[in-house]
């Protein structure tokens, strides 16, 4: 279990984490959802180890993790961009964290993560052969071979198109699923953060807004930040489809 | 929990010591040399300012150096719109390219003599035409050599921004009803001028500060450089003297690069490079085609003496094909000692200098180092740009003569690495600051150390630009002569201060075979290094493969 207490951060003097105390269970995926600038991207460094809290303590299983370095706290993240590297091909991509811990994983569990998302045929080619959607199931399974206790996503949807987004959604819920593993997703979009994730943190302006399941989210808004900006945006939505579907129902039906 | 990033601090701190070393004491040492005569004084300024000629000689180089850019930027503006702007062949663009930046592979002195040889009396070109068009000792010499110089760097500098103009402007100002001088106005010149304020600057600089042309052409049209050279080594040196010319050639240096900088801020970025087809337009091919060869042809006909005269027998008196100078060349030893000497230092540059410029790039680039770090860095490239080679040979004369590095190889080195530090540097930033943000962090928590992350990732991925770099470093190091006049000792000649010795001597058929060295040379380690660059590690072209890919998708 990942504990967040009472966590604080400013940058140059502006504060950009208030006080932020939270927990993710074993084995859920949670959602850091906010608009741009709210803090989301902060909290998942903080999380990770690149930026240090100026208050407050982070543990895992009952371990500080709050001074601990970035590398020894075992977690891991695929980044937006993917950070692939250009010179090395698919597989020593997936591969590469073997070459200094060569026991973390074994072959087979090597083999079973290719097979699980998809990437047998694609190993020799180069990234830049590559499309969104392969690329970022490369860097799933970068990440994955290291076997992170805690995996971190940032905005792992925003840069692929329809169809391709539905199916890392649910590759991403398989591997936490299967793995049991702790997952921490940041995005700025409600509709991804509320169909993926297990719960969702709503951040506003360096605060929790609400920290709870989606239906919770949906139907029992804590306040007005959530009704307004995460809300609407799914009620207009909601409407545009229903509206598209509504016309062509009934035109179906005159036929 | 930090990172403690000793390692960039090492590196970092390296750096400081070299520049510190090697740029700011030399400078300084020249400062207090120009003021101090047992105690602060300004007799020497005003022995200076009033010196007959002085204030002759600058206006002369003021008035050459800028009739020179005006033409330079405007024969570059030419040539780089042949290639961006009309239908004209794509073999035909190529070789305007290469011509426009031939020159770049000769030292300076040699456009003198090739002038000399071209326009003289008995000149090539005079011989052909029939006449003999302008005096070539004095303003009109310099002005050709000074154009010829730096069309190459007013070129690239065009060329460059006109790749990233976004030519989809042309045809919205077509579509918007402009008349042809508009569509000029607003599509090609308009995001252009920055750049052409620029050209005109740096090509102002260069012919400012240069040494070689003034040297061989200049005659009795004094200069700053010629005047800077003879009061530190011509009859009767003076050095308080020459520490303040010195001083004084610096002022408008660093005036030009801080309007560099200024201008910096007027340049257009656009995100994405885009190239529709052009419209076809014979007429327009067929007069940027003309209009371009005739200066293609121009340069080449300039350059065309050094083959024909250490071709020949005796020019201008018995021009029967021989190979004779070729073989007296290869036959002297000293001659060889001293081609071996310039390939030498110029790999030592280069290796060394790639190196630093990467490790300066590294901590501005690609570290979470503390402004403070990153300011420094980026304040000795702006200076190494802004010091003239003379003046930083002079302070090296002033500085480590009498010491164990006077006259040597390593200090050779080390004062072409400082003085052409600032591009490669600004290179690798570039270079480096593109690459994804995410690699270190996503290496680390692979569990791999700082050096190998730059190791096994950042470096195999920076190669093709660490490769032009070094590219840049080994030419640059085969054709400078201004700082290294000062500084190269009888056993640390390079072909460059060869030639100028061998000048005095009126040995000018050695003169053009071993510019003829030096070009080959460096046409053949330019070969090298684009293959390098483009086979084995075909980064580069991915890239720009992807930005266009990225530009359909949007």
């Amino acid at each position: 279990m990942l504990k967040l207490d009472h966590i604080q951060k400013s940058f140059d003097g502006v504060p950009v984490l208030r006080d932020i105390t939270l927990q993710v269970e074993d084995g859920e995926i949670v959602s850091i959802l906010g608009p741009s600038g709210c803090g989301k991207t902060t909290l998942l460094n903080l999380i990770l180890g690149i930026v240090e809290a100026d208050n407050g303590t982070i543990s895992y299983n009952g371990e500080d993790l709050t001074h601990m370095a970035m590398e020894k706290r075992g977690f891991n993240i695929v980044f937006q961009d993917y950070a692939l590297f250009p010179n090395l091909n698919v597989y020593q991509n997936i591969t590469y964290g073997l070459r200094n811990k060569p026991n973390i994983s074994s072959k087979e569990e090597v083999e079973d993560l290719i097979d699980l998302l998809g990437l047998r045929e694609h190993l020799t080619k180069r990234v830049d052969q590559l499309s969104g959607g392969q690329k970022q199931r490369v860097a799933l399974a970068r990440t994955m071979v290291m076997k992170p206790r805690i995996l971190l996503l940032d905005e792992p949807l925003s840069a692929l198109d329809g169809v391709i987004k539905e199916s890392i959604k649910d590759r991403i819920k398989t591997i936490a699923r299967e793995y049991h593993l702790t997952t921490i997703i940041v995005t700025h979009d409600p509709e991804e953060a509320l169909t993926l994730s297990d719960r969702v943190l709503i951040i506003d302006k360096g605060n929790i807004s609400q920290y709870a399941k989606p239906e919770e989210i949906v139907h029992q808004p804590k306040n007005d930040f959530v009704r307004k900006f995460i809300l609407n945006q799914l009620e207009i939505k909601r409407n545009n489809i229903y509206a598209l579907f509504g016309d062509m129902t009934q035109l179906a039906a005159t036929m | 929990m930090k990172h403690k990033n000793w390692e960039l601090k090492l590196i970092f701190f390296l750096i400081v010591f070299l520049f510190a070393a090697f740029l700011a004491a030399p400078i300084l040492l020249l400062l207090g040399k120009s003021l101090w005569n047992q105690g602060f004084t300004g007799e020497f300024y005003a022995a200076v300012l009033s010196q007959k000629g002085f204030l002759e000689a600058l206006g002369n180089s003021f008035t050459v150096a800028a009739a020179s850019a005006v033409l330079a930027s405007l024969i570059a503006f030419l040539m780089a719109y042949a290639v961006h702007y009309t239908g004209l062949p794509q073999k035909m663009k190529k070789a305007i390219s290469a011509i426009a930046t031939l020159p770049m592979f000769l030292p300076t002195i040699t456009y003198g003599f090739a002038i000399i040889y071209s326009f003289g009396k008995q000149g090539l070109l005079t011989r052909l035409l029939g006449r003999q068009f302008f005096d070539i000792y004095g303003f009109g010499g310099l002005l050709v050599g000074y154009v010829i110089y730096t069309v190459p760097v007013a070129f690239l500098l065009i060329h460059n921004t006109m790749d990233f103009v976004d030519k989809k402007t042309l045809i919205v100002s077509k579509v918007m009803g402009d008349k042809t001088l508009s569509t000029f106005w607003i599509a090609v010149l308009r995001p252009l001028l920055g750049t052409l304020a620029g050209a005109f600057i740096q090509a102002f600089f260069l012919c400012f500060t240069d040494f070689g042309i003034p040297a061989s052409v200049g005659g009795g049209y004094e200069v700053i450089a010629t005047l800077l050279y003879n009061q530190m080594l011509g009859g009767i040196p003076d050095f308080n003297r020459g520490a303040v010319i010195a001083m004084i050639m610096l002022i408008p240096s660093i005036g030009s690069i801080c309007i560099l900088q200024i201008l910096e801020r007027f340049n257009i970025r656009y995100n994405r490079i885009s190239n529709p087809e052009l419209r076809k337009n014979t007429a327009r091919d067929v007069g940027w085609g003309i209009s371009s060869s005739v200066i293609s042809v121009a340069i080449l006909s300039i350059f065309a003496v050094i083959f024909v005269v250490p071709m020949v027998e005796e020019w201008p008196y018995r021009t029967a094909f021989s190979l004779e100078h070729f073989v007296a060349v290869f036959s002297d030893s000293e001659l060889l000692s001293v081609y071996v000497h310039s390939l030498l230092m110029a790999v030592m540059t280069a290796l060394l200098g790639t190196l630093t410029a990467y490790g300066a790039a590294l901590i501005v680039a690609r570290s979470k180092l503390s402004a403070g770090y990153k300011k420094t860095i980026e304040s000795i490239a702006l200076v190494t740009n802004a010091i003239p080679g003379m003046v930083l040979g002079v302070s090296y004369l002033f500085l480590f003569s009498g010491t164990g590095l006077q006259n040597t190889l390593l200090l050779m080195i080390l004062c072409n690495i400082v003085h052409y530090f600032s591009t490669p540097y600004l290179m690798m930033k570039n270079a480096l600051s593109k690459m994804n943000a995410g690699w270190e962090t996503t290496a680390m928590l692979m569990g791999d150390s700082w050096f190998k992350t730059i190791l096994r990732v950042v470096t195999p991925n920076a190669m093709s630009s660490l490769i032009e770099v070094f590219s840049y470093y080994f030419i640059n190091s085969m054709v400078t002569i201004s700082a290294l006049i000062f500084i190269a000792g009888a056993r640390t000649m390079v072909l460059t201060t060869m030639i100028k010795q061998l000048q005095y001597v009126n040995r000018f058929n050695e003169v053009f075979v071993l510019s003829l060295l030096i070009l080959a040379t460096n046409l053949g380690a330019k070969a090298l290094f684009s293959w390098m660059a483009n086979h084995k590690f075909v980064k580069k072209e991915k890239t720009n493969a992807k930005q266009k890919e990225n530009f359909k998708r949007a």
